[in-house]
Formats: C-alpha cells, structure tokens, sequence
C-alpha cells in the first residue's frame, strides 16, 4: 500500500502539471519566450504550436497523476520532459525549481513501478 | 493588516489558482472513494472513525447516484469553470455565476451530509468531511472575491 505522502507528492504534481497546462494555453507566446533562440531553428512547427501541444502534455501528465492511474509512465514522462524544459530554457534563476519538480517525478515514478521492474532490478 | 494581506492574495488570477486547486483536491478524494467502492475495499480511515459506516449507509446516494460520482461529476466542472475563467473562455460572467451557484448548492448540501453524519448516522467520515471542508473553503473563496 502507497504511503500517504506519496500521495500527497502525486496529487500536488497532478495540480502543477494540469495549472501549468492551463497557463501555457492561456499566453503560448509568453511562454514560448523561455525557449532559447537556438532551439527554434530546430522546431519542425511554430513555437505557438508546439506550446500549445507541450500544455495539452502536461494536462495528461497531471490527469494521469491525478487519477492515480500508470503514474509511473507519467512520473516517466514528466521527467523526460522537464529535462528538455531544461535544456531548452538554459540555466535561469529558475532553474533550482525544475530540478526539484524534476526531483518529485522521479520519486513518483520510482514509487510506481510494476513490481516486475522492481523485482529485475533487486536481482 | 491582514485583510489587506487577504486582498492581495485573493486578488487576480489567484482566485481561479484557488478555486482549481480545491477542486482537483476534490477530485483526487472522490476518485480515492470510487476506486475503493469499486475494489470493494474499505478506505483508510486516518480518524480511526467508521466511515464504512457512513459510506455504505442509506444515504450514500442521491437520486440514485452514488455521492462520489456526484462529487467527482461537481468537482470536474468546477475546475473546468476555472480553467475557462483563466483561458478568459467567453461569456465570463455566466461562468462566474455558474460557479457560484454550484458551490453554494453543493455547501448546502455538504451541510446536510454534515448534518446526518453528526446526528443521524452517528459516525463520521474523514473523506466526507474533507469534500465537505474543500467545498465550504471554494464557497469562502468566492465569498471574499466578492466582498473585496
């Protein structure tokens, strides 16, 4: 049985993910403004795009916290994804954040994992 | 002092911030009540209180559907409300009153369940107490957003 402070961690995860989701679409253009210049040489879409699609993202992401379904694969997500947030952003004064939300996923994700993968991995 | 600390903090889009994150409280313990009523398994009870008693009481539904799903169903569309209200999803004022109008029926009725707990049942419910304690805080926070 999950911990209570799991759970906690999962649901406060669940409503920073889906509020920023909800941010981004808001102003995508503002957002887009943390993305370094380099990067979007490299972008197959525009910028508005491509935030609109990392909110809808994170939404799932913070939807699958929420409902406390596959969180491992949405803890996995969730880290892959804020490691690309920082490299895409740089190192701002920021950054400390990220790396403790970075931090929290990967503490969902090694909480949740089937009991196969934990098993392959004691052995 | 502090109703100018109040006004600063309610202020802005902090209250759309507090009234989605209420309501994703909400659906997290709703959620929690409708897997274990599915699982069949009790739910940890973290008052040492009965609330299987009051769970599986008579009064665990209202017109025939179960209280958790209607929370579940009430929670969503509040935060749905509050997503609109950020994105600035038109007609706002309609979002606005819709809003109002579900918080203060669901607090009446969060004061009912409050009500058969306390005096009919004779137990209590941590997860019910909580729903009814994140509904009656989304109702104070509408309510200071209009006073201020």
């Amino acid at each position: 049985m999950k911990t209570a402070s799991y759970h906690i961690l999962r649901v406060g995860m669940a409503i920073t993910f889906i509020w920023i989701g909800i941010l981004i679409i808001k102003s995508p253009e503002s957002w887009g403004g943390y993305v370094q210049p380099w990067v979007t040489n490299f972008l197959p879409l525009p910028l508005e795009q491509i935030m609109i699609g990392t909110a809808i993202f994170d939404i799932v992401i913070g939807i699958l916290f929420l409902v406390d379904w596959q969180v491992w694969v949405a803890g996995l997500l969730a880290a892959l994804h804020l490691l690309t947030v920082l490299i895409v952003s740089g190192i701002t004064d920021i950054t400390v954040r990220d790396i403790g939300l970075l931090a929290a996923t990967l503490v969902l994700m090694l909480d949740d994992l089937p009991i196969k993968i934990k098993k392959n991995n004691h052995e | 002092m502090y109703i100018g600390a109040v006004f600063v903090i309610i202020r802005g889009m902090t209250f759309e911030a507090l009234i989605f994150t209420f309501s994703i409280l909400g659906i997290s313990e709703t959620v929690y009540l409708i897997k274990k009523r599915i699982l069949s398994e009790k739910p940890v009870c973290p008052v040492n209180e009965d609330c299987t008693k009051v769970l599986s009481s008579k009064y665990n539904k209202l017109f025939l559907i179960p209280n958790d799903v209607l929370g579940l169903i009430f929670y969503i569309v509040c935060s749905l409300i509050a997503a609109f209200l950020v994105i600035i999803v038109q007609p706002l004022s309609l979002w606005y009153i819709l809003l109002s109008v579900l918080v203060l029926v669901g607090s009446i009725i969060s004061m009912y369940f409050t009500y058969l707990q306390f005096n009919v049942i004779r137990a209590w419910c941590f997860w019910c107490l909580m729903s009814a304690c994140t509904i009656w805080l989304m109702g104070v926070t509408i309510l200071l957003n209009n006073i201020l």
